[in-house]
């Protein structure tokens, strides 16, 4: 017993400080349990007594990352690189940050960086693949050429689309501004650009995110068509991936509205409809213009 | 299993994310999925053995970060369900505040009660990450 109170006086009764190693262990662990606050916030304290910790700042990034704290999340994975230059993880993690906000080119560069360093690292290029892809396509600024390729037939795919097509509407020429006059000539006569009444937006683009017809358009339609190519090119990769072939439908549903898209090799056309349309319907009216623009295409 | 069987499920599944997968993994002609968080590592794969989860995973979670930060038609994050489709199958990805939940099925899936049992699947992750 006086062993025991001389042993505590002395300071060996006293729990020991984990280490930084075991906090980040213990970090990993609820960060795979989901408590992610729990697990950033072990890893911040940590962090204080151990700055120069590669795998600490590795471990903030991925969750900040999955807090969608993304300027966060740059900041551990540049810290990562400051300490470790060709880190992959942290390559990996500042190209897909670059990707998300649209700097292809810097993308590709932390792409490269990790593979030179890692050429087996399967997600780098993976992503690669894709960052390519985008890189090669022109700004969507630039004015529409005319369709010189001939169109293929639609091909059956799994979201069938009902036989009958519900009314349609003609699209009020007023609203549709179409680009540089070069342009113009060949935007189909504005009396076959059919639009379903139920639809909120609608937009046609080619594979370079040619802008060919947008309804409503406004200031920001150029850049939400480049989204929908950027999409649509990643949704394939992935598809590519799964060993399915490319993309030809998609049903992306918001807060407050569906949107459907319909692609192939030479355009690209969205359409969205309030979340009280049928997907039926909203299929039905998709195939229906698809098929209009395309034969005003071919 | 119907998308109300995944609707119903207690909150408690949507915590643990790997039960919730296996459970979508059932229904009828989805061959593959995978639980991947926002910075692209995967939480629970059950794959088919010719693909790859790192690339996949990769790709998915960046695929499903672009449709969160789509812009003003959707508000970030809320995306709750999208299908991708091609002749010869489809994926089908879920947004939740873990990540990412991919679904690949065959042609023959029934698109409806796979988006309608994803949709569900989200909720319930939803509901349980809000207690």
């Amino acid at each position: 017993m006086a062993f025991a109170r001389i042993w505590h006086m002395l300071g060996g009764g006293r729990r020991r400080r984990p280490t930084s190693a075991q906090v980040f262990r213990q970090a990993q662990r609820l960060r795979d349990d989901g408590r992610f606050e729990d697990a950033a916030e072990l890893v911040a304290d940590a962090l204080i007594r151990e700055p120069d910790s590669v795998v600490g700042h590795l471990l903030a990034g991925s969750l900040h990352m999955t807090l969608r704290e993304t300027g966060q999340a740059r900041t551990s994975f540049e810290r990562v690189l400051a300490l470790e230059p060709t880190q992959p993880r942290a390559l990996l993690g500042l190209a897909r940050i670059a990707l998300e906000d649209g700097e292809t080119v810097a993308c590709r560069d932390l792409l490269s960086r990790a593979l030179a360093r890692y050429p087996d690292f399967p997600e780098a290029r993976a992503l690669l693949d894709v960052a390519r892809g985008l890189s090669v396509a022109p700004e969507p600024k630039r004015p529409a050429t005319p369709a010189a390729t001939a169109v293929p037939a639609p091909a059956p795919t799994p979201i069938a689309a009902p036989a009958a097509a519900p009314a349609a509407r003609a699209v009020p020429t007023a609203t549709t501004r179409p680009e540089p006059a070069t342009a113009a000539k060949e935007l189909p006569p504005a009396e076959r650009l059919r639009l379903p009444s139920e639809s909120r937006e609608a937009l046609f683009m080619r594979p370079d995110a040619t802008l060919v017809f947008a309804e409503p358009r406004g200031p920001r339609t150029e850049a939400v068509a480049a989204r929908a190519v950027k999409l649509a090119r990643i949704a394939t990769a992935v598809l590519a991936r799964a060993g399915f072939g490319p993309l030809r439908h998609a049903v992306i549903e918001g807060a407050a509205e569906t949107t459907y898209l319909r692609t192939d090799d030479a355009a690209l056309l969205t359409l969205a409809f309030d979340r009280d349309v049928t997907a039926a319907t909203a299929i039905s009216h998709l195939e229906r213009v698809w098929g209009t623009y395309r034969s005003e295409l071919a | 299993m119907s998308a109300a069987a995944v609707a119903t499920a207690r909150p408690a599944l949507g915590r643990d994310i790997r039960a919730l997968l296996g459970e979508l993994m059932k229904l009828d002609h989805i061959t593959g999925g995978l639980v991947v968080a926002p910075d692209g590592l995967v939480i629970a794969a059950d794959l088919p053995r010719e693909v790859e989860a790192e690339p996949l995973s990769a790709l998915a979670a960046t695929l499903g970060r672009e449709l969160e930060l789509r812009g003003p038609q959707l508000r970030r994050g809320t995306f709750p369900m999208a299908q991708f489709a091609s002749v010869s199958g489809s994926a089908f990805l879920g947004s939740t505040p873990v990540g990412f939940i991919l679904l690949l099925g065959e042609p023959q899936a029934d698109n409806d009660t796979v988006r309608g049992a994803l949709r569900a699947a989200v909720g319930t992750v939803y509901r349980a990450w809000a207690r």
